[in-house]
């Protein structure tokens, strides 16, 4: 979007919006055609008068047409996304924020995830699957996906999408209501031995619940993945996207800038935990 | 702003002239100058009269800052017909203002102005003729010598004046400069050489006044070696009253909050106001989560981004010398105090 002033949002309209769960929506933006964007990136979403946000992108460019991001009520602006309906006028800036590296230089590629942590790491699945089809070499991909119970599972239509295309699903839930559950119990980091992974040959990508992903990282280290192979997305404050407000500036680096994706290797190396920190 | 190859040097004989240049200048541009208010204080400021402007009194307070980066900015207006952008374009020209804020300002320039330009910033920016005036007394708090920011500058100004005491050497630096000088030459005349004689002299007095001799590469390379350690940032910490003034006085402080103000339902307007990252809720997320909870954390960080990651990323120091945190920190902490207790590895283990 080219106008020269880097705070200003564009106007666009809601073409759906669907719950997910109680306090998480899905919604469908139409974008002009030239906004491209790549999994990894995240917009900043304006409701006039309420405020602005930064919303981590969710559609495949490949695949949708539109652009899609997944909201959790969790303060007052994201509140007031959550209020709108099909329809609604809705603005939006960017897209920002480094993405994910879509060079496949392992055999195999894990991803781990809980709750809502799946919505950045979505878009990726979709697109390392097309990756290791047109690459040579042997090499599954695998998404383990933590739930706090069954009926919270985010995204189950997409994932069975996964499996029927390949991948290997892992499934787990806290704690299970349901009988009909056919997946497992218990935290991400119990089942990376029913992942089938080569650790020494595989790149993992994490996203969830700030202790999930420290436990997650920690384990994957120990079994065998090095620093520079295991990959989070880091949220944060912010209020312009573009490196100026100062409020993502973390350990010598601005997520918005030179993040939100980072590899453990840089985490330790700079510093960067942002909400991490909180838990102590 | 365009520089110039070459300093192109003038001599401004009757200080009288003085007034009548800048009244002249006046009639196209807001002149902006130091002035005394009724407490005494020097604070920069639209004027009317010439004689209300103060050329003897210590470092501004506040810096020359909020005249590119105001303290509350409207962003944009919105309502149901759509946003509309505001900018300031008014020609201005801010007069009497130091070499380390025209350094700061020189700094605010690479931040604002290269990557993701902040076109709020560029529009004042461009339409802002700088008129700095040399040290011959710098304050007990500057130590901008060690800094090459002051007590003059080499290059990087409109025009620089140094006080003779009966004369002024008009230095332009650039186009813009030039073209103030050209118009109203025949109040100017060119120097002789015990003018530069004199001008040499004058600036060897003032560098030679400094209280303070700080020397900022040495500490970021202890920073950078692991030589200044937790404790010395705990006992800084401790001192610290997180009141901000630190932040919202240093000239090269950038951060900034955004807020939406509703007139009615349907419009109301975006705004930027300055934030300060001593404040403990600076980085607070939705749903409670403080990363910067801890007060060493955000004191080690604003000294690490001024004194480590600045040069790194930007190859300068994110401080002038100027000074303004000395002045106003009630805790007595500052970047020249700081410098100064974590020279060499010996005393970086020592408390405050």
């Amino acid at each position: 979007m080219e106008n020269g002033n880097n705070y200003l949002p564009f106007k666009t309209t809601l073409r759906s919006v669907k719950e997910l769960r109680n306090d998480v929506k899905l919604f469908s933006i139409m974008v002009p055609g030239d906004f491209s964007y790549r999994p990894g990136q995240f917009v900043m979403v304006s409701v006039f008068g309420a405020g602005e946000i930064p919303i981590s992108i969710t559609s495949t460019p490949e695949i949708c047409k539109d652009l899609e991001i997944c909201v959790r009520t969790v303060g007052h602006v994201s509140a007031a996304v959550n209020s709108l309906r099909t329809g609604d006028t809705i603005w939006i800036r960017g897209p920002y924020g480094k993405p994910f590296s879509l060079k496949r230089e392992t055999r195999d590629t894990l991803f781990v995830t809980g709750g809502i942590g799946i919505v950045p790491l979505r878009p990726l699945v979709n697109q390392m699957i097309d990756v290791h089809r047109q690459s040579e070499g042997k090499g599954t991909v695998t998404v383990i996906y933590g739930s706090r119970n069954p009926s919270e599972v985010l995204f189950m239509d997409e994932v069975a999408s996964w499996m029927e295309r390949g991948a290997n699903i892992v499934m787990t839930v806290d704690t299970c209501d349901n009988e009909a559950w056919k997946g497992y119990t218990g935290l991400v980091t119990e089942h990376f031995g029913k992942a089938g992974v080569d650790y020494k040959n595989c790149t993992a990508y994490i996203c969830g619940p700030h202790v999930m992903i420290q436990a997650a990282m920690r384990d994957l280290l120990l079994k065998g993945i090095p620093d520079n192979r295991i990959i989070t997305t880091l949220e944060a404050h912010m209020k312009c996207g573009v490196g100026k407000c100062g409020h993502c500036y973390c350990g010598g680096k601005l997520i918005c800038e030179e993040g939100p994706v980072f590899s453990l290797e840089e985490i330790e190396k700079y510093n960067i935990k942002p909400g991490v920190d909180s838990i102590d | 702003m365009i520089e110039s190859n070459r300093i192109t040097t003038y001599i401004l004989h009757n200080k009288n002239h003085l007034s009548f240049w800048l009244r002249r200048l006046k009639t196209s541009h807001q002149i902006i100058a130091p002035v005394r208010d009724i407490s005494g204080d020097i604070v920069l400021t639209g004027i009317r009269h010439m004689h209300e402007i103060a050329l003897d009194g210590p470092a501004l307070m506040p810096s020359p800052k909020e005249f590119l980066l105001p303290q509350m900015e409207q962003l944009f207006h919105y309502s149901d017909d759509g946003v509309e952008e505001t900018f300031n374009k008014q020609p201005r020209i801010i007069f009497g203002i130091r070499s380390c804020d025209l350094s700061a300002i020189r700094i605010l320039d690479i931040f604002y102005l290269e990557n993701n330009k902040d076109a709020y910033y560029e529009s004042r920016r461009t339409n802002t003729v700088m008129i700095s005036i040399a040290c011959n007394q710098p304050d007990p708090t500057c130590f901008c010598f060690g800094l090459s920011t002051g007590p003059f500058l080499r290059s990087g100004f409109d025009l620089q004046l140094t006080d003779l005491g009966n004369r002024f050497i008009v230095e332009a630096g650039t186009e813009t400069g030039m073209a103030l000088v050209r118009e109203f030459l025949h109040i100017f005349t060119d120097p002789r050489p015990e003018d530069i004689e004199d001008l040499n002299e004058v600036r060897l007095a003032s560098q030679s006044r400094f209280e303070k001799r700080v020397n900022l590469e040495q500490v970021h390379r202890g920073i950078l070696a692991g030589e200044v350690s937790d404790t010395f940032w705990d006992s800084v910490a401790a001192r610290c009253f997180e009141c901000g003034g630190c932040v919202y006085n240093c000239p090269v402080c950038t951060c900034f909050n955004v807020i939406d103000q509703h007139f009615s339902p349907d419009s109301g307007k975006r705004i930027r106001i300055w934030d300060a990252c001593m404040f403990k809720g600076f980085t607070r997320m939705a749903g409670d989560v403080v990363p910067a909870a801890k007060k060493i954390q955000r004191t080690k960080r604003w000294f690490h981004h001024k004194l480590v990651h600045w040069p790194t990323q930007f190859g300068t120091f994110g401080c002038v010398g100027c000074g303004r945190c000395a002045i106003s920190c009630p805790g007595r902490i500052d970047m020249a105090s700081v410098a100064l207790r974590t020279k060499g590895t010996e005393h970086s283990e020592e408390k405050w």
